[in-house]
């Protein structure tokens, strides 16, 4: 009985000194955490020279990528709605022009805004 | 007179079923007659879904299969890839998976020693294990730029170098104290004791024809442990822990020094990680990459047991077929026997102390 309320007692004295530490918790939306430089957030495009490799290596089918008739001009579409920030794309990409940002907080009034439309011409 | 039982349905929204596991009890005043475990609502299609994707597609999606242990279905995916293509991985690479296999090992069993406590009534501990895997979760976040879906590791290698060595640095040097501080509140806990102590007796015969693999066979006195054979921890210098306890505070307490035993590998992890010289690999895999035709399987322990993965290729740039063993889906079928016996408010407690995670299990 005496080796059991030790033990007891002991548990409640460990939990205890808790009350005397500084809270480890940041009140959210108040206070917002820095996030570091690899973090994957919302895609970034710039660069893009049109080889629709992300689209081949996007796992979830959140990237769409056209030529025109001519395949002069190309299109592509990143539906946010559909990403799970994986990184493959901003990864295979040879010219290095997607990158992920550190932005998370993504919600927004219209679906339209989480769609990130571009379009460019092709060299050859 | 007749005697009349109860049908009661525990789950799945239930908040200690660790997702959502149906379990359909029969009652007789609160002893459980019988237990029906029912799987399948987060069915993904984890297994169908690699059929129509290239291996580079798949390989960011198999991090969700165990959302708290994403490093282990990286490595089972990369594993594969590395045998059928003839892969040697060097010293560097393979230390760094083993010293962040690890680290995901302790994050894991830290949020198991949360919840179960949590399961049993103890607020305290869930706050307290949660505090020290955040710090897990941030060194994880900074090298990979996510804290739980990581798409870390590539087939060949890593994605980047590893950096912040003084961030696992500080962890392994705090976490034994705070450990420590989890054991003076739970281990003797004379509550804790009564709630788990002869429940959920495991047998090792039983264990063994329920396919149980982990912590749960070790707790039930048998000496298994895969890491022990597995190449990647070759070098590396461990104990296997094994308890003859049998019940649920045998898990608890193989979780807890496995946890220890997992700072002892990170440590030599880190030794030499420090020492070892820049890593030069020039890891683009082709986007096209093919498999020759043939089936493969490899295998590892992940922290619920021992995670298994079979790819049959037809010689194309996507599985023909591919397969997944998960620890957690014996243990949920072992709760049908478990549970006979006990009382209802056992149930969640040996329910808790299997360490049941569900998109393991519906996959």
């Amino acid at each position: 009985m005496l080796e059991l309320s030790r033990a007891l007692l002991e548990g409640l004295w460990t939990v205890f000194k808790h009350l005397f530490k500084k809270p480890v918790t940041l009140e959210y939306p108040e206070k917002r955490r820095e996030m570091n430089n690899v973090f994957r957030g919302k895609l970034e495009v710039s660069g893009c020279v049109g080889c629709g490799i992300c689209q081949k290596v996007c796992p979830s089918g959140a990237i769409t990528f056209k030529k025109d008739e001519y395949g002069k001009v190309y299109f592509y579409k990143f539906d946010l709605k559909k990403c799970i920030f994986c990184g493959n794309c901003a990864f295979y990409c040879p010219k290095g022009a997607i990158k992920m940002t550190k932005y998370y907080e993504l919600a927004c009034e219209k679906s339209e805004e989480l769609e990130l439309v571009y379009k460019g011409g092709c060299d050859d | 007179m007749t005697i009349t039982t109860l049908k009661l349905n525990l789950g799945p929204q239930h908040p200690s079923t660790h997702g959502v596991l149906r379990l359909l009890l029969e009652l007789d005043g609160e002893k459980i007659l019988s237990c029906e475990p029912d799987v399948g609502y987060l069915h993904r299609g984890m297994e169908k879904m690699a059929e129509k994707m290239s291996y580079i597609q798949y390989l960011p999606t198999v991090d969700r299969i165990d959302y708290l242990a994403g490093f282990f279905y990286s490595e089972l995916l990369c594993r594969i890839i590395e045998n059928a293509t003839g892969i040697e991985l060097p010293d560097k690479v393979r230390a760094i998976r083993v010293m962040l296999l690890e680290l995901n090992r302790i994050s894991s069993h830290l949020l198991w020693v949360g919840a179960f406590l949590m399961d049993l009534g103890a607020v305290s501990p869930f706050f307290y294990a949660f505090r020290e895997r955040e710090m897990i979760l941030r060194f994880f976040e900074k090298l990979t730029g996510q804290r739980m879906m990581y798409n870390y590791f590539v087939f060949g290698g890593v994605r980047k170098d590893i950096e912040y060595l003084d961030d696992v640095n500080e962890i392994i040097s705090v976490l034994p104290e705070k450990i420590n501080d989890y054991e003076k509140i739970i281990t003797e806990n004379p509550i804790f004791l009564r709630r788990t102590e002869k429940k959920g007796v495991l047998e090792a015969g039983k264990a063994i024809n329920y396919a149980i693999t982990g912590v749960n066979l070790r707790a039930s006195g048998i000496d298994y442990d895969y890491r022990n054979q597995d190449s990647l921890y070759k070098g590396f210098d461990f104990r296997t822990i094994v308890l003859e306890g049998k019940d649920a505070w045998a898990r608890y307490k193989v979780r807890i020094m496995e946890m220890r035993e997992s700072i002892n590998i990170i440590k030599q992890a880190l030794d030499y990680l420090k020492k070892a010289k820049p890593l030069e690999q020039h890891l683009i895999p082709p986007v096209n990459l093919k498999l020759p035709e043939g089936d493969y399987t490899a295998q590892i322990e992940a922290p619920r047991g021992l995670a298994c993965c079979f790819v049959r290729s037809d010689g194309t740039d996507k599985p023909c077929r591919l397969k997944w063993r998960t620890g957690s889906y014996y243990s949920v079928n072992l709760l049908r026997e478990l549970l006979v016996g006990e009382y209802l408010n056992d149930a969640i407690a040996v329910a808790g102390s299997l360490d049941i995670i569900l998109p393991e299990v519906d996959k």
